[in-house]
């Protein structure tokens, strides 16, 4: 079957449960203190987009989660994986 | 005349102290360590930003401290042309806050790194390397894991003569091997235009003493020296 | 595991049958659920030494036997006044179980942890220094993503906060292949003026209690029973146990403690790590014959609606509690202000002797406060493993390979090589002290400014020898670790021990723990060095074999050199001097880089240590250096001789001629080249010297031999064995030395 091109974007962040310093700082050092007291929350993150050949999306999407648990692309003791969208490159 | 110098210590200042002792005890000069938020400039002569971790480089190295009300005062110094000096986190701060221009992206092997390395001097008229030579090459200590200089506009600080330092080897050569942190064009200091504001990655403070370094140099202290030679002439 | 609570209150705890009778016959009653968390916790393994406590009795009580120490074991970090109103306080602890399945975060809260316990004797945090183990790097993608973010996780905090980290020890077995350890240690250095102001109890009435830093959060519940058993019985449902490391967090406690120390106002200063506040305010109240009422609401948390359990037992990083007089309470929140550290008044000390927590109107906790912080002790068995015997019985085979060829291999070995590429991502420079840098010397050698005094660090154990033998095992990781910084000039002054050991519910495990201490008792009291803190990590085993990892009982030693000239450092200096072998070579192959690299041998006979060789080995350096007679000093460590004195030639590319008859004695030669036999240096000295340096041997009865003269050609030539002469060079091993660790890591 043919392969197309797909790109997967996720993003990697602290559980919620767990810290996130980074976050926490740019709020309370930086947003809060320049008058952007709206600012309730802000989380950090590393994102991530992959372009990959597969059959569909949902293989797609399946083959980058299984790739990001083997390689520990992210550690599941601290964090979270989400994938964001997938869509097929143009 | 006395000359007084102020070392801005933020939340996650490292080099602070350092630097302190290095100005008082060494360079033998009057000197204030002044809390970020307490900081006016009317009773200095230059600042200095000395090396760390302000507000932990989360976000980005210097970004939270370049919002500082520390810079609006030091904008007032930058302008009327004195010596301002920002050591690896402070150049990383004078970056993001604009005194000086270009970034300061993630080093390219991705780690920190902490090691001595040799400069060329590539500009000796600025406020803080005027006691140098021209093509001169100094031996100090570089500690940091966001040092690689970046700038689009390279031709325009190569004609301004704002590349004031490069990385090199012992002999004095600009190699790729002597770039510890891939730097473009081997760029390890800065300064503006007026060249009353320096920046750069290296650490003179812990390159003062002969019993720190590894060859016995002070190369470090010809920063302090040329900034007070500086300020007491009063012009570039 | 027994349940304690009734109806749907329940609660599984890790005691006996016998503690859960004690604690009800000692209340009267039956324990809320806090409160049985709270013995939990404070009688887990880790926070009570349960086991390990009636061996530790073995050590002398440093603080009553030497005038300069001025706290020794059982306080958070041991305390030794070096002179000019300045001290040391300095201790070391473990965090493997987190670091083997989070390992950068692992690695990092164990700096944050450690740093608490040298801030909290009120001193400023001026070194790390991290001894690790890891399975073999070679082929193991598993070794090699635990020993990266090791690194980068020890990096990136100790950098923060602006820490040098100038020292380390790290081997590769493969007993440690899925429990690594990471040791951490830590040196504060102030005055003791300062030290007097931070004791860890609140042996006052009336004073308020004050919690400081990192607000309160769910994390880290019960990470002190996650310590104390083994990966393999809880890794999985115990993960969220690991927390992520906050370095600026911790910077800025570390400069708001020291200022408010400054005030003059502190009584009394805690960290809370291991069993959070239950832990730090039954020791506070404990230790100082006093007790406190604490309003729970307070307590800042991170999370809503936190019930008492889980605010007593968090474990969230980044905490302090202050004891404050209450004259100085506007003073010293001032200075938690000026930091914008979150802070909160939760109570106040009295004279009760019990510790009260109210949650509301609730009075959730009302216990007698030395009934947490005295904890019931465990009797454990012990045994000698049966294999050990057939271990020591192992006979060196004929060498395979030419000796050239075992040199060449062995500086290659990733026991051996260069750890540049570790101790490059550390800044081991911040604060200006660093005088012998990492990779320049044997020991870090630190400076304190103000003063001509420098003291010397260094840190290890050898675990191949532990695992043969732990008694003399041990004596010869103190003989090593002491052998640094003597080579760079230091006089010993105090030791502290982190026991890394496997399951003490098994017999052979405690043996090797058992005799480690006694090991460490015997040689110290002997050496006169005082031992003054120390730390017990069980249940390091294997999750997959359930073995053990080999016996690891590093020791931290700290010296003091007294004057910038009598700093001495390893690089040979200048061609034509003499190379001296100090010390005694013996067919001590067991456990060595050599059996293992070439033979594939565990076994062997290992090193023993001869405390009056020692003594006389030691007097005699020091008699030497009083007379200025050393140009150079490198202590003989993994690998033997010749590898010694390659890594003496790297930074001036100096070679050498080495003429080894006179050492050879009854020796094969695999067995002189090779042999890891402790208390050995390598001394460059004049030549001219030579007769006045022999007299002092003579006088102080220890032998010494002349083994060759330092060239400018860059080669060690290799004469006087059996086999015939040869030569090395030494770019080659030198290339070998830097290149092993970052072939394998960056390709």
């Amino acid at each position: 079957m043919l392969q197309k091109e797909y790109i997967v974007e996720l993003v990697t962040e602290n559980k919620i449960k767990a810290r996130d310093p980074t976050g926490e700082v740019i709020m309370k050092d930086l947003l809060a203190k320049k008058g952007y007291d709206m600012v309730t929350n802000v989380r950090s993150g590393q994102y991530l987009r992959i372009s990959i050949k597969s059959k569909n999306e949902q293989e797609a999407k399946e083959t980058i989660i299984k790739m990001c648990n083997e390689l520990r692309i992210f550690n599941p003791v601290t964090q979270n994986l989400n994938v964001l969208n997938v869509k097929k490159k143009n | 005349m006395s000359i007084k110098i102020a070392v801005i210590q933020f939340p996650g200042s490292n080099c602070d102290l350092d630097t302190l002792h290095v100005l008082k005890n060494v360079v033998d000069i009057e000197t204030n360590l002044i809390w970020h938020n307490d900081f006016k400039e009317t009773e200095y002569d230059g600042v200095i930003f000395p090396g760390g971790f302000t507000f932990g480089d989360y976000l980005r190295a210097g970004i939270i401290a370049a919002h500082s009300p520390a810079l609006d005062e030091a904008r007032i110094m930058l302008r009327d042309g004195r010596p301002i000096l920002g050591i690896c986190n402070g150049f990383q701060i004078l970056i993001e806050a604009e005194f000086l221009p270009g970034a300061l992206l993630k080093n390219d092997s991705l780690k920190f790194i902490c090691k001595w390395i040799n400069l060329i001097v590539e500009n000796n008229k600025t406020s803080f390397t005027n006691k140098m030579k021209l093509g001169g090459v100094l031996n100090m200590p570089i500690a940091h894991g966001e040092g690689r200089y970046f700038t689009d506009n390279l031709k325009e600080l190569e004609e301004n003569d704002q590349i004031v330092f490069r990385y090199v080897n012992e002999t004095g050569e600009i190699t790729r091997e002597a770039n510890p942190n891939g730097a473009l064009e081997n760029i390890a200091g800065i300064c503006n235009l007026e060249q009353n504001c320096v920046g750069l990655m290296p650490h003179p403070e812990r390159a003062s003493e002969p019993i720190l370094s590894p060859k016995g140099t002070t190369h470090g202290k010809l920063f302090f020296e040329s900034m007070i030679s500086f300020v007491k002439k009063g012009v570039l | 595991m027994p349940k304690v609570g009734k109806d749907n209150n329940e609660l599984k705890v890790d005691l006996t049958q016998k503690e859960i009778k004690e604690i009800k016959e000692l209340l009267k009653r039956e324990p809320s659920l806090t409160e049985w968390g709270m013995f939990d916790v404070m009688h887990s393994e880790h926070c009570s030494y349960k086991s390990s406590r009636p061996k530790l009795k073995l050590f002398e009580d440093a603080e009553k036997n030497y005038d300069y120490v001025l706290a020794g074991p059982g306080q958070d970090a041991g305390v030794i006044d070096i002179g000019d109103g300045y001290c040391l306080a300095f201790r070391i602890e473990s965090h493997n179980h987190p670091s083997a399945i989070e390992p950068y975060h692992g690695a990092a809260t164990g700096i944050g942890g450690i740093i608490r316990d040298i801030l909290c004797m009120g001193v400023r945090p001026i070194a790390l220094l991290d001894p690790l183990r890891f399975g073999p790097l070679k082929n193991n993608p598993h070794s090699q993503w635990l020993f990266k973010y090791v690194v980068k996780g020890i990096a990136d905090y100790g950098n923060c906060t602006g820490i040098p980290t100038i020292g380390g020890e790290i081997e590769f077995d493969k007993s440690f292949e899925s429990n690594c350890l990471v040791n951490v240690a830590c040196i504060g250095l102030g005055t003791i003026e300062d030290f007097k102001h931070a004791p860890s109890k609140a042996f006052n009435f009336g004073d308020y209690v004050i919690l400081m830093g990192g607000a309160t959060g769910r994390d880290g519940i019960h990470g002190v029973t996650f310590a104390s058993r083994t990966l393999t019985e809880m890794s999985e449902a115990d993960r969220p146990a690991v927390q992520i490391g906050d370095p600026f967090t911790k910077k800025m406690i570390i400069e708001a403690t020291l200022e408010a120390i400054k005030t003059g106002y502190v009584r009394g200063l805690k960290d809370l790590g291991g069993g959070g506040l239950s832990c730090v305010l039954s020791e506070l109240t404990g230790d100082g014959g006093t007790g406190a009422t604490i309003d729970m609401e307070k307590i800042f948390t991170r999370e809503p609606d936190m019930n008492s359990f889980e605010v007593m037992l968090s474990e969230s990083q980044e905490r302090m509690a202050f004891i404050v007089k209450p004259e100085g309470l506007e003073t010293v929140l001032n200075v938690f202000k000026k930091f914008e550290m979150a802070h909160a008044v939760i109570g106040k000390t009295d004279d009760s002797r019990i510790l009260k927590v109210n949650d509301g109107d609730n009075l959730v906790v009302n216990l007698p406060a030395v009934a947490l912080s005295d904890s019931p002790t465990i009797p454990r068995k012990e045994q000698r493993p049966k294999i050990l015997d057939e271990l020591l019985a192992q006979e060196t085979p004929e060498p395979n390979l030419e000796l050239e060829k075992i040199i060449y291999e062995l500086i290659s070995s990733v026991n051996i090589c260069s750890k540049k590429w570790v101790y490059q991502q550390y800044d081991h420079e911040v604060g200006i002290r660093s005088v012998v840098k990492c990779g320049e010397g044997d020991s870090g050698v630190l400076r304190i400014i103000g003063t001509n005094k420098f003291i010397a660090a260094s840190v290890g154990v050898n675990s191949k020898h532990c695992y043969l033998d732990p008694y003399e095992g041990v004596k010869g990781g103190l003989v090593e670790v002491c052998g640094n910084v003597i080579a760079n000039g230091a006089r010993p002054l105090a030791m502290v021990n982190c026991c890394n050991f496997g399951n003490p519910e098994i017999p052979e495990s405690f043996w090797y723990f058992s005799r480690s201490v006694k090991g460490m008792a015997d040689f110290c009291k002997e050496l006169k060095i005082p031992i003054v803190g120390g730390n017990v990590s069980f249940y390091n085993e294997d999750e997959v074999t359930k073995t053990a990892i080999k016996a690891t009982p590093i020791v931290m030693i700290v010296g003091l050199i007294e004057g910038k000239e009598k700093i001495i450092t390893l690089p040979f200096k200048k061609v034509g001097n003499d190379i001296l072998l100090i010390g005694e070579t013996k067919a001590e192959l067991g456990g060595s880089e050599y059996h293992s690299v070439i033979h594939n041998l565990e076994g062997g006979t290992p090193p023993k240590v001869n405390e009056k060789n020692i003594k006389a080995t030691w007097n005699f350096i020091f008699e030497l250096y009083k007379n200025d007679l050393v140009k150079a000093n490198h202590d003989v460590n993994k690998g033997g001789l010749v590898i010694t004195i390659a890594e003496m030639g790297f930074k001036n590319n100096i070679g050498a001629n080495l003429d080894l008859s006179d050492c050879l004695d009854n020796l094969r030669d695999d067995e002189l080249l090779f042999s890891e036999s402790v208390g050995r240096f390598i001394l460059e000295t004049e030549p001219d010297q030579y007769q006045k340096i022999m007299g002092i041997a003579e006088q102080f009865n220890v032998s010494v031999k002349k083994i060759g003269v330092l060239i400018s050609a860059p080669k060690i030539t290799i004469k006087g064995l059996k086999a015939m002469s040869f030569g090395l060079k030494i770019a080659e091993l030198k290339d070998l030395y830097d290149s092993t660790i970052p072939n394998i890591m960056e390709t």
